[in-house]
């Protein structure tokens, strides 16, 4: 069973050229980069939100509901700056800060992700440039992860029926017990990389150095306006942050 | 026994996927089948606590799933999964069928009485220090078999225990299948292959879009349009309905009924 992240939709960034959506998002990146103030990141948070609701017609809930595996990394950072961060409060609220961005970068690509068909994407990264091995291998490796986890859960199963249990024990031995999901999964997903090379390659990848593309991709009006627009608002945001230091607290100061 | 009264289960809060089961087994083995996506893994998952009712109840032995862990679950029912690879993470065959008991905490004597034993039901004695991996894929899905034979399960769940096995590694398993049957077991059988059906099953029951529509005897069972159900009636019987006989089991059943009539 294939899983992808992609949502069929016929919403404005759905309608978008790849090179337009990867343009965009990577200046959303740098632009959630930019900030640390946890009201900025957290307004970012809640824009990309709307954004994706408006532009991407992906409902609020199914965008959070995507956000849920970053959960444990998100109170991970919480709870670690106050510890090694003085004073205790300033230091919750970087964790806050930087659990807000993590889950704004987190949010961007899925957005890309949820409107871009896989084989877009690629086109997208080779028409700006990038080789097409490299397209091909960032594009496999996010279509895995679903499958990974799905392979996971499978293996956790498995085990579960022999009677193993994650749950008990302390820290050293829950790590050790992994050693009963992480081999299987490993050797899986060795096989599955091997495989998929022997499959690429039996479908003559790599045989001519200039690929053709079944259906082109080619830009509009509206691609050159999303282009220019996340460009000027990238423009603003880097005045706003070193012109006038807007949104960043000194965290080292 | 198990027994599953009035079960309901859904994903997430999304539709049923399975829809007022009712269905009880005992020593016997049992073939469940169904087109892909009928409910066949959900409703097994159930039978050691992987899933939890949405509705309804699974009882095993008298003891509620819902209230009991899958370990706890584990010394009464064992699963073998469609991949038996997805088990294997020691470095021989020993310690990967040993994994089990130590999970139920029994003592190093028992382990390795149980450990033999195991692998001798399933005809692996001699291989307690082969590495899981460089196995045979009929060896592994006995391997997979032992593995969970060691906890000393009273019913096994065998999910497409033939799938992708040569007919030499396909009859072991086959043997191995009716020895466990001849032992007391308990065996639920998830497969696609009528043949195996045919030729193992003492029952049968039948899941389509998460209800069940047949529950009975195998020789009625083949009566069905299984076509309907994405199922194929083995060639065996189709032959030898045109043969004029009304329901074998084996080639040589078939052997046996026309030469006793015909010839």
């Amino acid at each position: 069973m294939i899983h992808t992240f992609y949502r069929e939709n016929d919403s404005f960034l759905h309608s978008l050229d790849p090179r337009a959506k990867i343009v965009g998002s990577t200046s959303a990146l740098a632009i959630i980069l930019l900030f640390n103030d946890p009201i900025i990141t957290g307004s970012l948070l809640v824009s990309v939100l709307i954004l994706g609701r408006l532009f991407g017609k992906i409902s609020i809930r199914e965008q959070l509901r995507l956000l849920k595996p970053l959960i444990p990394l998100v109170l991970f950072t919480i709870i670690l700056w106050p510890v090694i961060y003085k004073p205790r409060l300033e230091g919750f609220m970087f964790g806050v800060s930087f659990a807000l961005r993590l889950l704004t970068l987190g949010l961007v690509t899925f957005i890309l992700l949820m409107t871009t068909p896989q084989r877009e994407l690629i086109q997208g990264f080779v028409k700006l440039g990038l080789p097409y091995e490299f397209g091909l291998t960032i594009s496999i490796g996010l279509r895995y992860i679903p499958t990974l986890y799905i392979l996971t859960r499978n293996i956790m199963d498995a085990q579960r029926s022999r009677g193993w249990e994650m749950e008990k024990g302390n820290i050293v031995v829950r790590t050790r017990k992994m050693s009963a999901v992480m081999i299987p999964l490993l050797v899986a997903s060795l096989k599955t990389a091997h495989e998929l090379s022997i499959a690429l390659e039996s479908r003559a990848f790599g045989a001519g150095k200039r690929r053709t593309f079944l259906h082109d991709i080619k830009m509009g009006k509206k691609d050159y306006i999303t282009i220019v627009t996340s460009l000027v608002l990238l423009g603003v945001a880097l005045y706003l942050r070193y012109g006038f230091g807007f949104g960043h607290i000194n965290v080292y100061g | 026994m198990i027994e599953v009264r009035n079960l309901y289960h859904a994903y997430r809060g999304e539709n049923y996927v399975l829809k007022g089961i009712n269905f009880s087994m005992g020593k016997e083995i049992v073939a469940l089948v169904g087109p892909n996506g009928s409910g066949k893994t959900t409703l097994a998952k159930h039978f050691n606590g992987l899933l939890k009712p949405t509705k309804g109840s699974v009882k095993i032995d008298g003891l509620d799933t819902r209230e009991h862990t899958v370990a706890e679950l584990s010394r009464l029912v064992g699963y073998v999964f469609q991949n038996p690879e997805h088990m294997f993470f020691e470095e021989s065959v020993f310690k990967e069928v040993a994994f089990g008991p130590k999970n139920l905490e029994k003592s190093e004597d028992e382990i390795r009485k149980r450990v033999s034993w195991a692998l001798k039901s399933v005809g692996l004695e001699g291989y307690e220090e082969r590495a899981p991996y460089s196995l045979s894929g009929g060896e592994k899905q006995r391997l997979a078999i032992a593995c969970v034979l060691s906890m000393k399960p009273k019913y096994l769940i065998l999910d497409e225990p033939t799938t992708g096995l040569d007919a030499k590694a396909e009859k072991r398993v086959v043997e191995t299948i009716r020895s466990l049957k001849d032992n007391g077991h308990g065996i639920l059988l998830i497969t696609h292959d009528m043949n195996l059906v045919l030729e193992l099953a003492e029952r049968v029951v039948l899941l389509y879009k998460g209800e069940k529509v047949y529950d009975g005897p195998v020789e009625p069972f083949f009566d069905i349009a299984l076509e309907r159900y994405s199922l194929e009636t083995p060639e065996l019987l189709k032959l030898a309905k045109k043969l004029g006989v009304s329901f074998v089991r084996s080639t040589d059943e078939l052997i046996a009924s026309i030469s006793g009539g015909v010839l």
